[in-house]
């Protein structure tokens, strides 16, 4: 028994969940089908998502989507030896929110449900199915169900699209783990500790000591009533250079005695791991449509990570909202071909907002590839801090605090300073 | 015991990965979704398995490697970093394995 449908979708996360949106509201016959139980239960992110394009493609989502609190106050910090040093910042914008990923993408797959979108869970697709240099459907089970149209939104572990030849087996170069705790702490003391109003919340990123100095950063972010804490380490670096188990950093972070006084009498509701994409240019694949086939979300390589926060989830969305413009436009020629998809999706993305953002970034994670600057400069920045701030008989110049801290570390001012130029440059 | 006190006790023990496991929901399947040849880790250097699986899923006894996909948390990270290609690597089928809620 062959089934057959218009429009078929592999995973439901955010990318999927929208293209499957967009596609049934336009009336195509679309499957959306996910491996886990339910929606949204394996799925995992740090903590925030970017409203704007989220806005453009669906117009509800601050009246209607699980928004936990809007981000007003951002945080960077680098932790070394019972010091922190911070750059602080506040705004009254809503410019991203915080939620849990599982909510958000339930909120999308529900809409997809409501706009007459087939949604099948638990079913781990082994394969996209290609014929004649066509892709016709997929193989789940082996069971075979065909369609004229396959969006891939598999996420980083791109499996089938490993078995198709259009990925290459994963490297730790192009990934790092990310793995979070959540602990609930009720939302009357998160306001009161972090200083917050009601809806609003705060999105903190860390270097330094939490990541054992390795490659990658550590984050906090305040949901409705619980804390998301977090430990992202590059696979590349890490491979070599960890010394102990990344749920060691983790629990690190959460017993830190300058920051467990946050969340010290919560309760830990949830432990969850996750890779993530290191440099989203160099992961996206060759091509970003076949005949028959449409890549999308974190699959495409769709993911921005400054050092300083994250983008995956509003791209994903996006991207979704652009395969299913593109696979509209295709039925409506009746021309699924390789040549039609790559001119109406992959044209459009590359030339987005966000194939800019990727584009702009790449010095960033040459940046972010540089052991040394995980390694040496935040003790170099908290040392000259010390220096500046804990003061005894003399008051240092700035310029001394920083000489002599390069010193005691074997770093040449001048080489320090050049690639303080030309990390300001990137940024 | 105010509820301060013991909500302190259970934050600040050092927890064994499986204390932490345990706070998840699961659906474990009684069939392995990722296999390990074993016999490939004996001359491994590194074994990077071993401190990056974010799940304790793989362990050293006396030297040799351990491997239980039961806690597994479905990351890939394994799949990644095996120098040795020892691990055949799938995601569980049918819903199974873990269920986040809080994620
Ligand atoms: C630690 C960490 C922190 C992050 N922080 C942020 C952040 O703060 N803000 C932000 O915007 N982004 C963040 N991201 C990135 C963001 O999570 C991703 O970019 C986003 O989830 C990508 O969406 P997606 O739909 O492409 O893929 P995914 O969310 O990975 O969804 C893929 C779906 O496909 C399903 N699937 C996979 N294979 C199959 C198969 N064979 N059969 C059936 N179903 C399948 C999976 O179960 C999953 O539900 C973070 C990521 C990590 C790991
Ligand atoms: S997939 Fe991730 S959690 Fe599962 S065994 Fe491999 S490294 Fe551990």
């Amino acid at each position: 028994m062959a089934t057959k449908f218009d429009a078929i979708v592999v995973g439901a996360g955010p990318a999927g969940a929208t293209a499957a949106y967009k596609l049934a509201e336009a009336g195509i016959k679309t499957l959306l089908v996910e491996r886990g139980r339910g929606r949204g239960s394996k799925q995992v992110f740090g903590g925030r998502i970017y409203v704007t394009p989220v806005r453009e493609v669906f117009p509800d989502v601050e009246k209607t989507a699980p928004i936990h609190r809007w981000v007003k106050r951002e945080k960077i910090s680098i932790l070394h030896n019972s010091r922190i040093l911070s750059l602080e910042y506040e705004s009254p914008e809503k410019h991203s929110f915080t939620t849990y990923l599982t909510e958000f993408t339930s909120w999308i797959v529900d809409k997809a449900i409501n706009a007459g979108a087939v949604y099948v869970d638990e079913v781990r697709v082994d394969s996209i199915v290609e014929e004649d240099g066509r892709i016709t459907g997929i193989e789940a089970g082996g069971e075979r169900i065909e369609a004229s149209i396959v969006i891939d939104a598999e996420g980083v572990n791109r499996l089938l699209l490993e078995k198709l030849g259009l990925a290459e087996r994963l490297s730790p170069e192009e990934v790092a783990l990310g793995a979070k705790e959540v602990i609930k702490v009720g939302a009357d003391k998160i306001n009161e500790r972090f200083g917050l109003e009601e809806d609003s919340g705060l999105a903190w990123l860390l270097v330094g000591e939490p990541t054992d100095y390795l490659p990658g950063g550590a984050f906090i972010y305040t949901n409705r009533d619980s804390v998301s804490i977090g430990v992202v380490v590059y696979l590349a670096t890490a491979v070599k250079k960890a010394r102990e188990e990344i749920y060691r950093l983790v629990e690190k972070l959460r017993l830190h005695p300058q920051l467990r006084q946050y969340w010290e009498d919560g309760d830990i509701i949830e432990y969850s791991a996750h890779l993530t994409i290191e440099s989203g240019r160099r992961f996206m694949p060759r091509k970003l449509a076949t005949s028959g086939l449409i890549v999308v979300g974190d699959a495409a390589g769709l993911l921005l990570n400054t050092g300083y926060t994250f983008r995956g989830v509003d791209y994903a969305v996006y991207s979704g909202y652009l395969a299913a413009e593109a696979a509209k436009k295709a039925f409506n020629l009746g021309d699924f071909s390789e040549e039609t998809l790559r001119e109406n999706y992959e044209k459009k993305l590359l030339g987005s907002f966000i194939a800019k953002d990727l584009r702009n970034h790449t010095g960033v994670e040459q940046i972010m590839h540089e052991v040394e600057f995980f390694e040496k400069y935040p003790v170099v920045a908290i040392d000259t801090a010390r220096k500046l701030f804990e003061l005894g008989y003399e008051t240092p110049r700035i310029q001394e605090a920083l000489r002599s801290s390069l010193k005691t570390h074997h770093i040449n001012l001048l080489s320090f300073l050049y690639k303080m130029f030309k990390m300001v440059r990137k940024l | 015991m105010s509820s301060r006190e013991s909500g302190n006790q259970q934050l600040l023990k050092i927890q064994r990965i499986d204390d932490l496991l345990q706070r998840n929901l699961w659906d474990v399947d009684h069939r392995p979704h990722i296999v390990v040849d074993t016999s490939r880790c004996t001359d491994c250097e590194y074994k990077p398995c071993v401190l990056l699986c974010p799940a304790g899923c793989y362990t050293l006894v006396d030297s040799k490697l351990l491997f239980s996909y039961e806690g597994c948390l479905e990351c890939g990270t394994c799949r990644t970093v095996c120098p040795r290609e020892a691990i055949t690597w799938n995601y569980p089928v049918s819903g199974r394995g873990v269920l986040y809620r809080f994620s």
